[in-house]
């Protein structure tokens, strides 16, 4: 059970030092207690306090920091099984798999091709999945074509000697050995503490799986990620979903409170619809790493779209940059559309707009990432902000003087039209989907 | 003779006829021979439905006449009468089903007869629906044909499905009614024991529609009181036999409505006289308690939710009424019923059309209503849609609320000509329509003459409205039997529950108790729901076992235990609206509150944002609280710690907002003078240890209060 | 030590509905376990897949889907076909065409469409309407009547119009009552509660609690499923123990993904690819929330979420 923030605050020394970098005592209590802090960073801490506190406050799955620089990932450090309990944090992140037979470099670049931006995030796969045959020199050699690359990689090999010289080419990457097995996993931690890096465990079932977990831990080491991969579909899933449940039960077992490694590759061989299924199964039921035979566009646009979705803060909605977007070649004659900036209503509206057909503005102005009637609540949209908008940003742009308002708030028609001198305020319907008719209308009746 | 003499006589006659009917069948066709109406799969199907018994044969329906029989008890109690009424309904159908032996087809058009299992499966769907509101039985002859015509007419108008038998039925053809099924107007027969067809509509219903089980003939009769609104009209003069069949109506719970005025015996919503056979529509209406749905409001211009936010503009306007010139005012009062003729409008004053173009002018309208379910609670909810309604027709704008209103209509909309009874009917047809659950009947008053408007101003509507801010400051927590849960945030904070009390409004300033209650009574099913509070657990906390075991069910489990007092001992949740959050700020023992409008930083070292990611939610932060700006000045702020009297910090505006109730609430309860002059703000401190300097010197209370960690 | 896992069996379960006749009826619903969650305990009915064709043909279609129906030229043909998709348990026939906003066919020719499927073909059908509440209303009570006796779905009865669907597909005609609400919980179940108050019995009624394609707010469909079989399955609430049935043909297929043109946006690639990828992740995803049918259009998509929840179970 989580400790809540006043608990915590009645541990600290209650001097408001700052040393920790929050103004109070009750402001660092309260981010500890979200887990945005670690406990240690106060230095005033009695060890008695301390000792309670770490292990109330450990949070019962680890976060395991992979790659460097701009390719470093964190993962893990899950709180709920739904995100509507709370949130998802780290996102899982898609490998593509190369084998030592393989081009690596030719499956480099089409994976590369998809890179993108969709609402501020970078969308592209972010690790490589070299996957050893048997052949220790070839391995090596594509671990080499794949290293400084900006990818993560995760080296799957159970060779000893193959790591380690895997390792010498690539472990300042902060790659993850997915190495350790029930035969040689302390050889493994041994290799995985000397480089630095973080290690993947496996096992024949979640028995052996739990059991080695076990052995490794007890020998000190915990930068884990766990291979959860199965002889097949069933298995896997039954893993993945029993290894992520078991940590954050009420009564959490932390031997399996890491992240985990799901092989479609290996479960879905040569099977891309079949991989974007299972691919958007494991987003939503608990893969970390999800390895594939490739990234394009057809299992990107499907699984990026969804990762981001999912992986949201229900309290904090997805924002479009605020702007005006010209939709079907809509240029400084054509209508004028506003509404807010929440990505789904973006998405929506501008979906419609371009079924309609019609060239059109829309112009999306700071309604705090809201819903339009939200926002409208809030007095985030308003007649102020509207034609404030369309003023500093619109005017010098746009000759049009139509503007198209949502249906929702038509009860700001009057003051719009007060305050913007010139333009004719429309009011839209109260629907999206409503919108393709309402625009062929007022084109079939010359109106814009 | 009593009304138990005439129900068994007529009882005993049609009985009589039908033996006789049964026994001259079998003289000529045997009793073997196949008896069953025709494109039904219920053979008789009232008495299947009754009895659970399927008729074959006429050997089998003579057996079956000894059953109805057994009904016929002549003890004279209601139940009897009743029976016997249903006795009478049952040989009816006897009788009728005789006529269609051997593939007869005894009805021709216009007539119908019997009814095929298709037309009502067909009709069941507008049924249930509510698009036939109801069904009309008219029996017997008009007093004229212009009547007849005149009372089918005007069901016909509110889409109510009309039935005819007997007389009214040459009544309508010698007038030239366009009649049939299509248009829903059906007449039977023109022998009373035709009557049964309509009866076998309802029967059939019941076990289509209802799942009735045949033969559980008190579930027959719950169904078809509950959920067929049929009722019935019955021209005079009444002999026994309509009288028995009548017996029979009522027993289904269908009322039945007569101009007969000799030796009959009234029953309270059940057998009523009107004379006035004009008003047949109107008494059946309400002894059926049927409601029409107004479909379109008849005015001359539009009317949509587009023309909300019009502004009309002085040069487009033809006259404007303005409160802050003029006496004008907007009121509810709730009537009763007897009170209220439905749909009636009444103008005081000058019409529209009759202003100077351009002037300023009163005007007051008042909306009387009434309902059995109607309570004066409802009134200020009502009223506050006036805005919303006038607005929303097109070309006219509204402003304000009671007694300070404003209200321009433009000359476009004056030329199209809209008047008075316009308006009238726009404030009737929206409160009809969407407080169809509690409003029965709506009459409105225009009133444009400022004498009048100026007396009843003054003696009418500011003492309504000081009676009901008088109800609002008297109405605590303790004065009200339940409280209202309130989970319109679900959408995006799931497992948050809102406990509305009267003392405590919803965190986002938006729903209070009267709101919650009005949304419930409205929309049984919807987003407010009773809470109990009997099983009071910690009085002082605000702890109950019902308001517990009520947040578990709506948050689906998430949370388990709530005070309604307490910021410390499991608060009440957020979901994300709040205006205020207060959090307990351990150096001064007291509570910071900072608001959504203010971004800076509070002596809790975190601003509203970080407050509102610990606090929203649906999670429960000990020691922080979501809430409205109202709720500040309550004698139930965190009551369970001491009260309003911890609040030690506040950003400037709030304070300034909230500073007269806050001043008066802390005189009368802790007798402290301007107590907001002893509360920090942004100008003051934003850390605490200057806060707690200021606090020192200003004397504030909370500095000797209990500890509250 | 053996890893030692709880089961999550529940105590409560999500009701079991049958819809179709004979040897090809189907059932939904009936678990008492998180979706595929085979290791807490059986699931007796899998989840079904549904084939979405409409009265408007095939000219709208991708071509894979027009090749897959090769040579049909009547709606009897494209049933029949339809019925045959390999991994297909049921068809859905939306009545695309009825929309006001469309092409406006009246509700007698979509009868004869209606009548020429149910003819056609003998595995369970889905009817969908076209979306707009009064023509849905007129129309789907009238598909309820024309296809007495198949045990259908009928898609969908609304907040709006749930009176007149609800009581002629779950109290005249016989059918299953398709309770349709917009991605929220307390709407899905006040829809239960005025559908059972009809009359209706709660195992006449299957849920679509609303959908979008992976990527266009499919957050709020993840959770509104997880707090409904939560609800369900933890709480035992019995207003929301009925099963769920997710279109997503229509939706996947509508976004921009799956319908912008090779020429305008090149470097996508392969249109249809796209259009599969968006449908199968967004089935995937939904039936990985508790959907307990789905409703495709594409052989492929078809076909690989068949043989996903095969290999599932």
């Amino acid at each position: 059970m989580a400790l809540k923030g006043l608990d915590i605050f009645k541990l600290t020394p209650k001097t408001n030092c700052k040393e920790c970098g929050s103004p109070t005592c009750m402001a660092f209590s309260m981010k500890v207690a979200q887990g945005a802090v670690e406990i240690s960073k106060c230095p005033h801490m009695s060890e008695e306090a301390l000792a309670t506190l770490s292990e109330a406050t450990a949070p019962p799955m680890k976060t395991i920091k992979v790659g460097t620089g701009d390719a470093e990932y964190t993962l893990g450090g899950e709180t709920v099984l739904a995100r509507h309990e709370k949130t998802f944090v780290s996102k899982p992140r898609f490998a593509v798999r190369v084998t030592p037979d393989m081009d690596a470099d030719a499956v480099l670049a089409e994976a590369n091709k998809v890179d993108y931006d969709r609402i501020g995030e970078r969308m592209h796969a972010e690790m490589v999945f070299v996957d050893c045959n048997g052949d220790a020199d070839a391995f090596v050699e594509t671990v080499k074509k794949v290293t400084g690359k900006g990818k993560v990689l995760v080296l799957s090999c159970k060779n000893a000697d193959a790591i380690k010289k895997a390792l010498d080419v690539c472990k300042d990457e902060k790659p993850i050995i997915n190495s350790a097995d029930a035969s040689n996993y302390a050889e493994m931690v041994e290799i995985a503490k000397a480089a630095g890096v973080v290690l993947g465990v496996s096992g024949k079932d979640i028995n052996e799986l739990y059991d080695t977990t076990a052995a490794i831990e007890k020998l000190g080491f915990k930068d884990l990620v766990l291979d959860t991969t199965g002889a097949t579909v069933k298995e896997t899933f039954a893993t993945t979903v029993q290894v992520r449940r078991a940590c954050l039960a009420k009564d959490p077992d932390r031997t399996f409170g890491y992240p985990s490694i799901v092989n479609l590759s290996k479960v879905a061989p040569d099977d891309e619809a079949m991989q974007i299924a299972l691919a958007s199964v494991f987003i939503l039921k608990y893969g970390s790493i999800i390895v594939m035979d490739t990234m394009n566009y057809a299992r990107g646009l499907a699984l990026f779209g969804l990762r981001q979705n999912v992986y949201t803060d229900p309290q904090k909605p997805m924002k479009v940059e605020p702007g005006i977007y010209p939709i079907n070649g809509g240029d400084e004659n054509s209508v004028v559309l506003t509404t807010v900036d929440f990505a789904l209503t973006y998405f929506v509206v501008s979906g419609e707009l371009e079924r309609s057909g019609v060239p059109c503005n829309l112009a999306i102005s700071d309604a705090g990432g809201l819903s339009v009637l939200t926002s409208w609540a809030a007095g985030k949209l308003s007649s102020t902000s509207v034609s404030k908008f369309i003023k500093e940003e619109v005017e010098p742009k746009i000759k049009c003087r139509k503007l198209i308002i949502p249906g929702k708030v038509a009860v700001l028609k009057g003051d719009i039209e007060a305050k913007l001198e010139g333009w004719q305020v429309i009011v839209a319907p109260n629907e999206a989907v409503q919108l393709v008719k309402f625009l062929k209308d007022l084109q079939a009746g010359g109106e814009i | 003779m009593t009304l138990f003499d005439r129900v068994f006589g007529g009882n005993d006659a049609v009985y009589g006829l039908t033996e006789a009917a049964i026994d001259k069948a079998i003289a000529e066709h045997g009793a073997d021979k196949a008896v069953a109406f025709p494109h039904t799969a219920y053979s008789l199907p009232c008495y299947y439905a009754v009895t659970g018994t399927k008729v074959a044969n006429l050997g089998e329906l003579k057996t079956a006449l000894g059953v109805v029989k057994t009904l016929m008890t002549r003890e004279k109690r209601l139940n009897d009468a009743f029976m016997s009424g249903v006795a009478t309904a049952l040989c009816a159908e006897f009788i009728e089903v005789l006529k269609y032996l051997d593939g007869a087809t005894p009805y021709e058009e216009p007539l119908y007869g019997h009814l095929a299992d298709a037309t009502i499966r067909e009709l069941g769907v507008p049924l249930v629906t509510g698009d036939i509101p109801g069904v009309a039985v008219i029996l017997g002859s008009a007093p004229t044909k212009e009547d007849a015509v005149a009372l089918v007419k005007s069901y016909q108008a509110q889409g109510i499905l009309v039935t005819l038998v007997g007389g009214v039925i040459d009544q309508c053809v010698e007038a030239g009614l366009n009649m049939g099924y299509a248009v829903r107007i059906v007449p039977l027969g023109k022998d009373v024991t035709s009557v049964i067809h309509v009866v076998s509509v309802a029967l059939r219903a019941a076990l289509i529609f209802g799942n009735v089980t045949p033969g559980d003939a008190a579930n027959l009769m719950k169904y078809t009181f509950e959920r067929v609104p049929a009722f019935v009209n019955a021209f005079k003069p009444l002999d026994d036999v309509i009288v028995a069949c009548g017996a029979g109506a009522i027993a289904l719970g269908f009322p039945v409505v007569t101009n007969e005025t000799e030796n009959i015996f009234r029953v309270p919503k059940s057998l009523i006289v009107q004379e006035d056979v004009d008003k047949f529509n109107a008494t059946s209406l309400e002894a059926r308690d049927i409601k029409i749905k107004i479909t379109k409001i008849d005015i001359p211009v539009s009317f949509a939710s587009a023309f909300e936010g019009e502004i009309i503009r002085k040069g487009d306007m033809q006259v404007e009424f303005d409160g802050s010139r003029k006496d004008c005012f907007e009121l509810v009062q709730t009537k009763e019923l007897t009170q209220i003729e439905d749909h009636k409008f009444t103008l005081i004053g000058k019409d529209f059309d009759e202003f100077e173009v351009g002037s300023k002018n009163a005007i007051s309208y008042i909306v009387d209503v009434a309902g059995k379910n109607m309570q004066s609670d409802f009134e200020p909810v009502f009223e506050r849609k006036f805005h919303s309604y006038v607005n929303c027709i097109e070309g006219v704008m509204h402003t304000g609320q009671r007694d300070m209103i404003r209200v321009r209509i433009s000359k476009a909309t004056f030329e199209a000509g809209f008047r008075a009874k316009d308006l009238a009917e726009v404030l009737y047809a929206n409160i009809k329509n969407e407080f169809d659950a509690v409003v029965d009947k709506c009459a409105v008053t225009i009133i444009t003459d400022e004498a009048e408007c100026s007396k009843l101003r003054h003696e009418m509507a500011i003492p309504a409205y000081d009676r009901r801010d008088e109800r609002l400051t008297t109405l605590t927590d303790e004065a009200v039997p339940v409280y209202y849960s309130c989970i319109m945030c679900q959408a995006f904070s799931p497992s948050h529950v809102c406990v509305v009390t009267p003392e405590r409004l919803g965190l986002c300033g938006a729903v209070s108790w009267l709101d919650a209650k009005a949304t419930n009574e409205l929309d049984p099913q919807g987003p407010c729901q009773v809470i109990t509070k009997e099983r009071v657990i910690d009085e002082n906390l605000g702890r109950y076992e019902d308001v517990d075991e009520a947040v578990a069910k709506f948050s689906q489990g998430a949370l388990e235990h709530v005070t309604l007092y307490s910021i410390m001992e499991d608060p009440m949740t957020s979901c994300g609206c709040f205006e205020c959050i207060c959090g307990i700020e351990p150096c001064s023992n007291g509570v910071a509150i900072t608001n959504r409008e203010y971004a800076g930083m509070t002596p809790l070292g975190m601003t509203f944002g970080e407050l509102a990611s610990m606090t929203g939610g649906g999670v429960q932060t000990p020691g922080f609280m979501g809430h409205g700006k109202h709720f500040i000045a309550s004698k139930k702020f965190m009551k369970a710690e001491g009260g309003f009297e911890r609040i030690v910090w506040m950003p400037k505006d709030l304070k300034d907002t909230v500073a007269d109730r806050l001043n008066k609430a802390a005189k009368e309860v802790y007798d402290i003078d301007n107590f907001t002059d002893m509360i920090g703000d942004e100008t003051i401190a934003t850390d605490p240890e200057t806060l707690l300097e200021f606090l020192t010197e200003k004397g504030h209370p909370a500095l000797k209060l209990e500890p509250l960690m | 030590m053996p890893f030692n896992g709880k089961s999550g069996k529940f105590n409560a379960s999500i009701g079991a509905v049958e819809v179709g006749c004979g040897e090809k009826a189907i059932k939904i619903g009936g678990e008492n376990v998180l979706p595929f969650y085979t290791f807490d305990a059986p699931i007796e009915n899998s989840p079904k897949v549904g084939v979405m064709i409409t009265d408007l043909g095939l000219e709208n279609e991708p071509a894979g889907v027009k090749a897959y129906y090769e040579g049909c030229t009547t709606m009897a043909d494209i049933a029949k076909k339809a019925a045959a998709m390999p991994g297909a348990d049921f068809v859905c026939l939306k009545l695309e065409g009825a929309d006001p906003n469309g092409q406006d066919k009246s509700v007698e020719d979509c009868m004869a469409v209606l009548r020429e499927v149910v003819d056609a073909i003998d595995v369970p059908l889905v009817i969908a309407g076209c979306k707009n509440v009064a023509k849905d209303a007129e129309l789907l009570t009238k598909a309820s009547e024309v296809a007495q006796g198949k045990n259908a779905i009928i898609l969908a009865a609304k907040e709006e119009d749930y009176k007149g669907i609800g009581a002629a597909a779950g109290l005249a005609y016989n059918q299953k009552v398709g309770a349709e609400s917009a991605v929220d919980i307390n709407l899905a179940k006040q829809l239960n509660v005025l559908i059972s108050q009809l009359g209706v019995a709660p195992s006449n009624i299957v849920m679509n609690v609303g959908t979008a394609t992976v990527g266009y707010g499919f957050e709020y469909v993840v959770s509104t499923m997880d707090r409904i079989k939560a609800a369900a399955l933890s709480q035992d609430d019995k207003q929301l123990q009925m099963p769920i049935i997710t279109p997503i043909a229509d939706e996947a297929w509508n976004v921009k993904e799956a319908m912008a043109s090779e020429e305008d946006m090149p470097e996508w690639g392969a249109q249809e690819a796209r259009g599969v990828g968006m449908e199968v992740s967004t089935a995937a995803s939904v039936l990985a929330s508790g959907s307990n049918a789905v409703i495709l259009k594409h052989p492929t998509s078809v076909a690989t979420i068949s043989k996903m929840i095969k290999e599932l179970m």
